[in-house]
């Protein structure tokens, strides 16, 4: 199909076993109503084990709630969610975290006024007695996260501020933070709508690795195009419902803007 | 696993442009303009008043010994908490209130009999359990802050009446607890002491504890430091109850110092805190401030009325220039930050 990158990240996934793996999360039949609003309609979808999943539909379609449903910040009226194949209940966004489900948000999650350092332990600091944190430790560790999870350029130190670098820095930070920590599944929503071109090429670059080091992501998005290049996997939702699901081999960028258009 | 991403930047003239913007930014994190602008007037005031000792007596020791004693009580050691509960992004409008009646509660105690040091113990226990209930009814019915610390001072207010009805309140101590708190250490008054290892004990806290980390967080981007696993409302509550303790304590102490306590008095303190905090440096939205900031912000604002007061200015003309140094002081915060970025 000639479509650039494509070949790429072909070449770079890991043989699926088709369904005898077991998926990383998987949704069953979950409803979500405020009022009589229907919000999720019988959604059913699995993101695989090191997959990157699309997660598309306009505006309204039910995208952001399906993800808070898997971040654990919703909690959905019926329906079942499985870790691993294994029946889990999240009540809050915590029980999520336990499980090494982060969500990257559009604004990163980073606080402006700290630095780099501060932020990648956030909530996860280094301490000694009495909670005094072990300030070089931690500096340390982050230069070294900025080198060798994701380098990014531009950024020299671990005591750069972060309202100081761009967006697509801030992205990189956020997800080496998630990296660091081990996470399992990513949840990035619009990442590269404030973003300029080269820092989306380096977001996708990013999201790849992440992938041969076995963790998998979940693209919420608008932008078909970039999704069609980076992503294995697409699920289109229009008015809460999942209207169409196929594996980039199996659909075309044409035939995800007609579905996703047709909501 | 090493990965590369592409065209890093070989351009030096590129990089060092970050270089330098990075650590443009850096400073606005720290105390610099706010050091930069306490050195100027007080380095101009020590300069007049040499120049012209007898219609301006700056430099009199009387003239110092008095800032040292005052402002710890004033403005200062209350400053501290107000501030940090700042950073994490709340307010304290009942520090003023909190700072009489926990102190004439102290003072009635001690008067009639009990312990002094025992009295001042309960006097702060009442002002952080003031302060925390301020916390909880804030977190936990989900209003703005400003809006609890509003109503809760009204109600201390008829507390204080309730207990003590409208007379000023006397404190008279034993040497040893007077000496302790409002004494001096050769020339270096107590209160001053008193606010120097408090605003170190802060500056600990903010600066190299987990718990500063998490007050920073809390109130530079709530959101943030939830997904990250911070306990937001916990990290608050600890806030409310240090801006409830330092009230209280600030008032103690000033009743060791003056001799007693008048419920009239307090009226100013908590928008005089937060004028220090702000000329200080802190951001009224929260996430941003430094220790020395308040320190610096709470001297200055005694300084201009002392300055006024010095040159002979009447007494109700001396808040008007408070209110241009507020003003004037964080207009140049925004300029010289927006020039830099």
């Amino acid at each position: 199909m000639g479509i650039d990158g494509m070949d790429k990240a072909a070449a770079e996934r890991p043989v699926q076993r088709g369904e005898s793996v077991t998926p990383l999360l998987e949704l069953r039949n979950v409803n979500k109503h405020y009022g009589l609003n229907t919000v999720l309609n019988d959604v059913s979808i699995h993101v695989g084990q090191t997959e990157i999943l699309a997660l598309l539909g306009d505006n309204g379609a039910g995208k952001s709630t399906l993800v808070k449903t898997m971040s654990g910040v919703v909690q959905p009226d019926s329906g079942t969610l499985l870790w691993e194949g294994k029946q889990v209940e999240l009540k809050a966004h915590t029980d999520a975290a336990e499980l090494g489900i982060e969500t990257i948000y559009q604004d990163s999650a980073l606080v402006d006024s700290m630095t780099i350092a501060r932020n990648i332990f956030m909530g996860r600091e280094l301490v000694g007695p009495l909670g005094f944190m072990r300030l070089k430790e931690m500096r340390e560790i982050s230069s070294h996260v900025l080198k060798t999870i994701v380098a990014i350029e531009g950024i020299d130190s671990p005591d750069k501020l972060v309202g100081s670098l761009s967006g697509g820095q801030k992205q990189a930070v956020a997800i080496a933070r998630a990296v660091h920590f081990k996470r399992t599944l990513l949840i990035l929503d619009e990442p590269t709508s404030a973003l300029a071109v080269r820092a989306t090429e380096a977001l996708f670059e990013y999201l790849r690795s992440l992938r041969t080091q076995g963790l998998s992501s979940v693209l919420v998005t608008h932008n078909l195009y970039d999704a069609y290049r980076i992503c294995d996997r697409f699920v289109v939702m229009a008015r809460g419902q999942v209207v169409f699901q196929a594996t980039q081999q199996e659909t075309s960028v044409d035939e995800l803007i007609v579905h996703v258009s047709r909501g | 696993m090493n990965m590369s991403i592409q065209q890093v930047v070989t351009d030096e003239a590129a990089a060092k442009r970050a270089k330098v913007a990075g650590r443009r930014y850096r400073r606005q994190q720290s105390a610099f303009d706010i050091l930069i602008l306490f050195a100027v007037v007080i380095g101009a005031s020590v300069v007049y008043g040499f120049i012209s000792p007898d219609t301006f007596a700056f430099n009199s020791f009387a003239n110092i010994q008095n800032a040292l004693y005052t402002i710890p009580i004033e403005v200062g050691i209350p400053a501290l908490g107000v501030g940090v509960l700042m950073i994490a992004g709340e307010f304290d409008l009942s520090v003023g209130i909190n700072y009489i009646f926990s102190s004439i509660v102290a003072a009635q105690l001690a008067t009639n009999g009990l312990n002094v040091w025992l009295a001042a113990l309960i006097g702060l226990l009442i002002g952080t359990g003031i302060g925390l209930l301020n916390g909880l009814i804030t977190l936990r019915l989900r209003i703005p802050s400003f809006i609890t610390t509003l109503g809760t001072s009204f109600f201390w207010l008829a507390a204080t009446f309730f207990v003590h009805g409208a007379s000023s309140q006397p404190f008279a101590p034993d040497p040893v607890f007077a000496s302790l708190t409002a004494g001096s250490v050769g020339v270096i008054p107590a209160t001053f002491l008193w606010w120097a290892v408090l605003a170190l004990a802060f500056w600990g806290l903010l600066e190299r504890n987990r718990i500063g980390n998490h007050i920073f967080g809390a109130g530079g981007n709530k959101q943030a430091a939830i997904a990250t696993g911070v306990r937001v409302d916990r990290t608050k509550l600890l806030a409310f109850g240090l801006a409830g303790a330092t009230a209280a304590l600030g008032g103690i102490l000033a009743a060791s110092y003056i001799g007693n306590i008048a419920p009239s008095n307090g009226q100013a303190l908590p928008l005089e805190a937060i004028a220090a905090c702000v000329i200080g440096g802190l951001a009224l939205g929260g996430g941003r401030g430094t220790i020395l900031g308040i320190v610096l912000g709470s001297a200055l604002i005694f300084w201009i009325r002392d300055v006024l007061l010095l040159l002979g200015a009447p007494g109700f003309y001396i808040d008007a220039p408070i209110g241009v140094l507020i003003i004037g002081a964080v207009a140049v915060y925004e300029v010289l930050r927006s020039r830099r970025s």
